[in-house]
């Protein structure tokens, strides 16, 4: 505290200080905020409603879209996007598509209404029903057949120009979902587990199973197929996305395990198999030539395909959440999606940026970033005349200060925390909007506790009629807590800044989130295989120190060789040594026990001098003392000796155990299933590194923080015979 | 047990012949003879660096004797022989031999009643509750049954003291050997020691004491040696040492600490 932090809390009454703290912190954040604002920082978005599903009419001047309030959205690409919204269900619209005129709309509810609209007038002509909710529809490129997967697991068939229902193929139990029809609507594909089932519309047979598969033609369970080392063809989950090629020579199917694979549908086998989204596939569209396919993922991104050969060649990366609809662009450069951050996004193929974005509501967005960055900035200054005024005592300050201080939080907090929350997409994406906030507001439920539990008052201000050692013992207790608030509020606001600068890093922040449980679960093993080594180095390091401190020059020469030999050589190299020496000669251990004996061996040889210094701090009279009782050396070491030593040496032990929990991701080589294994593996799977690596440093972190405080309990425990 | 304790009575209990230590070129014990009869309290005072506490360390062998041969209760050690062969003698000896330090040396991890029943059950293998029992008893008997289930760092220097003395007493030794057991102390504390080392003497407990503490000395003891220069300079019933000395040395040391 210096002398002018004093003057002004002696400027007025208690309470006035008290704001004076709060205010400060606001008019702080307040400004934190508006610049981070100004520099392009967190998302504002109106309340939207998600598109489940997307077309472009074939002229390619109308984009229809489906979207889960149950209305279908027609936006005019020429008319600078102008909205038209057609309404008639109720339930969500999720499938649209239009005839090959463009003149007729169809979509599809959940409840099974099936909706037929004339394009120009935005009148429904007919309604049709599928009888039953349905979770998935086609229509075939000629307009001809709609189908649709039924609840139940069973797919309609309805002829369009007679409104007709032309067959009911199933219930079949394995169809939930994916569902396409040839371009000639002659053939009707559905999802059939991880495998697809292909019907003639015409007769209602069963044409041809598509079903995965060993390489190896004997191995029939994905199990067997992995141990022979053979590739299992098809998918390992439930199919949720299909398409057939233009020409009828590919169906692709996309599925739940991420990968998308292409079959011939005459044959029955897998042309080519293809990943590269990290989650559920959930729409598959081929373009009018059959040479390139687009595929959209609940990971939020978007992937081009070329064919023949299934290879990946774009990504399109923006989408805030779900990929519901994907479509090829009227210019053969461009392509449309939608999904379930409420946007239609047209992109450029060339360089895979946005060129337009329509919002399937609009207006709220600008008007509320606006109003809160002119808030936060116009409130910040005002906090700053508000302090000025405090600080030269004018009683006008404290007016100023309580309707910013009241106002402030109801502004700062309300407005975006109401916006993110009611905004349509996942707990990930919500916290990737909100986390100013929620950081806010946790700031203020810190202070406002700190300030509860203890009301600032110093040596000057403590009840006159307190002796001089009390008003002395507030005074320090004061000092002590306000010394926790600020450091508090210093780590805190750190913390922002931290956040500030890994936010522009451009993480992929749904991407984390959805890895955040695989990694996690590398922490029990991390900790497993920590503890398990430390205490192998507990032992190593306790006969490497009685070793160094024997007389014996056998005992000596081993311990100062082991500790030469282990210090000498890096870690890394051990860890390899380890994993590549030991199955030379024969002796082929776990990668978990191989990772134990390196880190263990590797510690016991550091910690052995902890231990021999610890050893040694026992004072002479504790093995006299020993010694007069008529004790034996190894009774004098067990009772006497060690339990001392133990003492000493807890603290660094402590300090080695948190350094081997991070240095236990060196055991990642050899495939331990640990944090820093689990985050380079899906990191390098998805080219995401940078994510998964983050996360695994986050728990390091915090495991680390829980392991500090439980040595500290440990200390005390152990200090217990000091205290007085 | 104070029947025991005539001196020239009975056969001695502790027997010293020809003993000589060396620190190195350093000669600090000079080839001297002791005997000591049960019961009887010997006090060694003499000017620092005289010998005293060597002396008494080499009792129960924390020192080695250089030479010379030192028997407690029929148990020889001779420095003559290796004292690796005779290791189990030695701790026999110091069984028989309770030890008390200038600086406590209480085992500072363990509680008063740890400390106490630490010797019993760790080398006489006595059971536990045992053990406890004659514990509690020799914590009665210094007077801090309360303090039974304190750890060493809350107790006072006296206290400290006093827990050392029932430590040793624990072992129930045929002698008690005492190494300035109230120099560490604050004079106000010296008493409540010195008046448990009466009642241990006045029970007929065999003690040699090295101490400063003059009325100790004079009150207590059967026999009083001054020790100088690692020789006796002076033996003699305290009433005759303190009031009528016969040598020039114990005058010149009296004069300074009387």
């Amino acid at each position: 505290m210096n002398s002018s932090d004093d003057s002004v809390f002696e400027s007025g009454p208690k309470p006035v200080k008290l704001l004076l703290i709060l205010v400060a912190i606001t008019v702080g954040l307040s400004l934190l905020y508006a610049v981070q604002h100004f520099l392009g920082g967190p998302i504002r978005l109106a309340v939207v409603s998600e598109i489940l599903d997307l077309v472009l009419s074939p002229g390619g001047s109308l984009v229809a879209a489906g979207a889960n309030d149950g209305t279908v959205r027609l936006f005019d690409i020429q008319n600078d996007w102008a909205m038209t919204t057609l309404s008639g269900h109720s339930a969500p619209v999720i499938s649209v598509a239009l005839d090959r005129e463009g003149s007729t709309l169809v979509s599809v509810g959940r409840d099974g209404e099936i909706r037929l609209w004339d394009v120009a007038s935005g009148q429904a002509q007919r309604v049709l029903d599928a009888g039953g909710p349905v979770n998935g529809a086609a229509l075939a490129a000629d307009g001809s057949v709609l189908a649709a997967v039924r609840e139940d697991g069973a797919v309609v068939l309805f002829d369009l120009a007679s409104g007709v229902m032309l067959r009911s193929i199933g219930p079949n139990e394995n169809t939930k979902l994916a569902v396409a029809l040839s371009s000639d609507g002659t053939l009707v594909a559905a999802d059939d587990g991880a495998g697809v089932r292909i019907w003639d519309v015409q007769t209602g047979d069963s044409v041809q199973a598509l079903t995965a598969y060993c390489e190896d033609e004997t191995k029939t369970t994905l199990e067997e197929c992995d141990e022979a080392e053979k590739d299992w063809l098809g998918h390992e989950q439930e199919v949720t996305a299909l398409a057939f090629s233009p020409d009828g020579d590919v169906l692709a199917s996309g599925s739940a395990d991420t990968t998308i694979t292409f079959w011939d549908p005459e044959t029955g086998e897998v042309k080519w198999e293809a990943g590269g989204h990290w989650s559920e596939v959930t729409r598959l569209v081929f373009s009018e030539d059959g040479e390139a396919m687009l595929s959209g993922g609940k990971d939020s991104k978007v992937r081009s395909w070329r064919l023949p050969g299934g290879k990946g060649t774009a990504y399109y990366e923006g989408h805030l959440s779900t990929v519901n609809g994907v479509a090829f662009g009227a210019q053969p450069d461009t392509i449309l999606t939608a999904g379930d951050d409420g946007t239609v996004r047209l992109w450029e193929t060339a360089n895979q940026k946005v060129v337009h974005i329509a919002w399937s509501r609009s207006g709220l967005q600008s008007m509320w970033g606006g109003v809160l960055r002119n808030w936060m900035l116009l409130s910040g200054l005002l906090g700053l005349v508000a302090l000025w005024a405090l600080w030269t005592a004018r009683p006008s300050g404290h007016l100023l200060l309580l309707v910013l201080y009241v106002l402030g939080p109801v502004v700062v907090l309300g407005l975006p925390l109401l916006e993110a929350l009611t905004y349509p997409v996942s707990v990930g994406v919500q916290l990737q909007i909100a986390w100013p906030l929620i950081a806010l507001a946790a700031w203020y439920g810190v202070v406002a506790v700190t300030a509860m539990r203890e009301p600032v008052a110093d040596y000057y201000d403590a009840p006159k009629g307190l002796s001089l050692s009390e008003r002395l013992m507030a005074g320090r207790r004061t000092i002590k807590m306000r010394a926790g608030v600020f450091t508090t509020a210093v780590w805190f606001l750190v913390l922002v800044i931290l956040f500030s600068v890994l936010r522009r890093f451009n993480l992929d922040i749904a991407f984390m989130g959805h890895f955040l449980s695989f990694v996690m679960q590398g922490a029990g093993m991390t900790v497993f295989v920590s503890a398990v080594s430390i205490l192998l180095a507990v032992v190593l390091a306790l006969l490497g120190a009685l070793g160094r401190l024997s007389k014996s020059s056998i005992a000596n020469g081993i311990s100062g060789f082991y500790i030469s030999l282990i210090r000498g050589t890096p870690l890394l190299v051990q860890v390899y040594i380890w994993y590549l020496g030991l199955p030379r000669v024969n002796i082929v251990l776990q990668p978990v026990t191989a990772g134990i004996l390196a880190l263990g061996v590797n510690y016991g040889a550091y910690m052995t001098e902890i231990f021999r210094a610890g050893i040694q701090a026992i004072g002479k009279g504790q093995y006299e003392a020993a010694e007069a009782l008529g004790m034996s050396q190894a009774q004098l070491f067990r009772r006497i000796v060690l339990p001392q030593a133990f003492r000493i040496v807890i603290p660094p032990i402590g300090n080695q155990f948190i350094a081997m929990m991070k240095d236990s991701s060196l055991v990642s080589l050899m495939s331990v299933w640990e944090l820093s294994y689990r985050a380079q593996k899906v990191g390098r799977q998805y080219f995401r590194s940078l994510e998964t690596l983050l996360i695994a440093a986050g728990f390091y972190w915090g495991l680390t923080v829980v392991f500090q405080s439980l040595q500290g309990q440990l200390e005390r425990y152990m200090a217990r015979s000091e205290r007085r | 047990m104070a029947t025991l304790g005539q001196a020239g009575d009975t056969k001695p209990i502790i027997k010293v012949r020809g003993l000589h230590k060396y620190f190195g070129p350093l000669h600090v014990i000079k080839g001297v003879d002791l005997e000591v009869t049960p019961g009887e309290v010997v006090v060694i005072i003499g000017p620092s660096g005289g010998g005293k506490s060597t002396f008494l360390r080499c009792l129960n062998l924390l020192e080695e004797p250089s030479a010379g041969t030192i028997e407690v209760d029929d148990l020889e050690v001779n420095a003559a022989e290796s004292l690796r062969m005779q290791r189990r003698r030695i701790r026999e000896l110091r069984q028989k031999a309770g030890m008390v330090f200038q600086a406590f040396n209480l085992f500072p991890h363990m509680t008063t009643l740890g400390n106490i029943i630490e010797g019993p059950v760790t080398v006489k293998k006595l059971p536990k509750e045992q053990a406890i029992a004659k514990a509690e008893e020799l914590l009665e008997w210094i007077g801090l049954s309360e303090k039974r289930d304190e750890f060493p760092s809350r107790l006072s220097g006296g206290q400290q003291q006093r827990v050392a003395i029932a430590r040793a007493l624990s072992m129930e030794p045929k002698i008690m050997l005492f190494d300035e057991p109230t120099s560490a102390l604050d004079p106000e504390l010296i008493g409540e020691v010195v008046e448990v080392m009466e009642r241990l003497a006045n029970e007929g407990m065999t003690m040699v004491v090295v101490t400063h503490e003059i009325h100790f000395a004079r009150d207590v003891s059967d026999r009083v040696i001054l020790m100088a220069d690692g020789v006796w300079a002076e033996i003699g019933p305290p009433s005759q040492l303190f009031t009528n000395p016969k040598e020039e040395r114990t005058r010149r040391f009296l004069a300074h600490i009387l």
